[in-house]
């Protein structure tokens, strides 16, 4: 059994690589990219703080049978709720911004936020 | 010049980095937090709030704690609860098997109804912006693409249809089913060259769908007195009629995500005509 401390230090390291991203990176689409490994980041640490050892998914099936207080089988069901909303939400704001990255592009002719701004 | 100052930029952001990844790290190797064990590898449901999601026992457990206040938080497993079967358990106060879903639809259905609106408000804003980019012409898909495309799309639709019916058994749902649909148009789009997506009749059905949406709520409330109550008995678990209102929530929510997600592939695809 892998040691949830493997989950959390990959969403920290995840997130700092998205948070160096969008601090240097110059073109818009690579920034957007950043950003979404953050997203990513933060969603994998949410799910790990419902990860339980030795549980599974939070599905009743046939084979796991039946659940009761004193066999508790399922890993914590109300991160990955969490999590569900923040992906489809994620998917919202990625199309917006992407958009409007198109909208600049066909504004200055560049992707690159230095070059942005002034005369067109 | 300019390389100097990338560089040193560069370097200003990576201490920033480095600096609160330390602080991250720091806290997660702390020993132990006022005294008490950090219980990162040996978490308990039964420490947990969701204990009551997955016993279904939430309004015993609210019930409890209205009546023995704070002696609630330490001895959480003595709210009355049973033994939960498979294709055996009669109604219960929230019948799907799939417990992410209970939680998403019925104890947190209002949050879904928000979320559906952000996916909606995301959708007319790209809309909006979109018009104005005019559309460039796509090279010809070869043969294969072509007639693959029309003979996946209805399997792909009937996929996208199992998974949301299905959300409150199996892992999928709503928004995943919706996706599966969406990518059929974004594939009939792609392989058909003179295939057209109306989306004047895509934002009706959305539309219809919320509307759907927020009748279902509106039930709840007349007959349960809260908005997005369960008024349809549970069932028995694991059945495919079951569950209430959370199988009805799903199809809504499938359609309208959908319907949603297609009109966006469609806009961004043909850009906007009445420009």
């Amino acid at each position: 059994m892998i040691s949830s401390i493997f989950f959390y230090s990959t969403a920290f390291v995840l997130f700092l690589i998205g948070l160096f991203g969008v601090l240097t990176r110059k073109n818009i689409i690579k920034i957007l990219v950043s950003l979404s490994i953050t997203e990513t980041a933060v969603n994998l640490f949410l799910v790990t703080v419902g990860y339980i050892k030795n549980g599974k998914a939070p599905i009743l099936t046939n084979t796991i049978g039946s659940i009761g207080m004193n066999n508790l089988k399922f890993v914590d069901p109300l991160p990955q709720a969490l999590v569900l909303t923040a992906i489809v939400i994620g998917l919202g704001t990625t199309a917006l911004s992407l958009v409007i990255a198109i909208k600049l592009y066909k504004n200055y002719g560049t992707l690159n936020i230095t070059k942005m701004g002034g005369k067109r | 010049m300019k390389k100097t100052e990338f560089l040193t930029g560069s370097f200003i952001a990576l201490t920033l980095v480095v600096l609160l990844g330390v602080f991250f790290f720091q806290a997660l190797f702390q020993p132990s937090y006022e005294g008490k064990v950090m219980p990162i590898d040996n978490v308990n449901l039964k420490d947990r709030v969701s204990l009551h999601y997955v016993l279904k026992n939430v309004n015993d457990a609210s019930k409890y704690l209205a009546t023995n206040g704070m002696r609630y938080f330490n001895n959480r497993s003595s709210v009355p609860s049973k033994t939960i079967t498979f294709g055996k358990t009669k109604n219960l106060e929230e019948g799907s098997a799939n417990e992410v879903t209970s939680i998403v639809v019925n104890y947190r259905g209002f949050d879904t109804l928000g979320e559906v609106t952000v996916l909606f408000i995301s959708i007319i804003g790209l809309t909006m912006l979109i018009g104005g980019v005019k559309e460039k012409k796509l090279r010809m898909p070869s043969v294969i693409v072509r007639t693959g495309s029309k003979f996946l799309f209805p399997f792909i639709l009937l996929f996208g249809v199992y998974i949301f019916i299905h959300g409150h058994l199996t892992p999928g749902g709503g928004f995943p089913g919706g996706a599966v649909i969406a990518s059929g148009f974004l594939l009939l789009l792609l392989g058909l060259e003179n295939f057209k997506f109306n989306t004047t009749v895509s934002k009706v059905i959305e539309s219809l769908a919320g509307v759907t949406f927020v009748g279902i709520g509106l039930v709840g409330l007349f007959m349960k007195n809260s908005f997005l109550a369960n008024f349809i008995p549970t069932g028995t678990i694991g059945f495919l009629y079951s569950a209430g209102m959370v199988a009805l929530i799903y199809i809504v929510v499938g359609i309208k995500v959908g319907a949603e997600l297609s009109t966006g592939v469609a806009e961004l695809k043909e850009g906007n005509k009445n420009d």
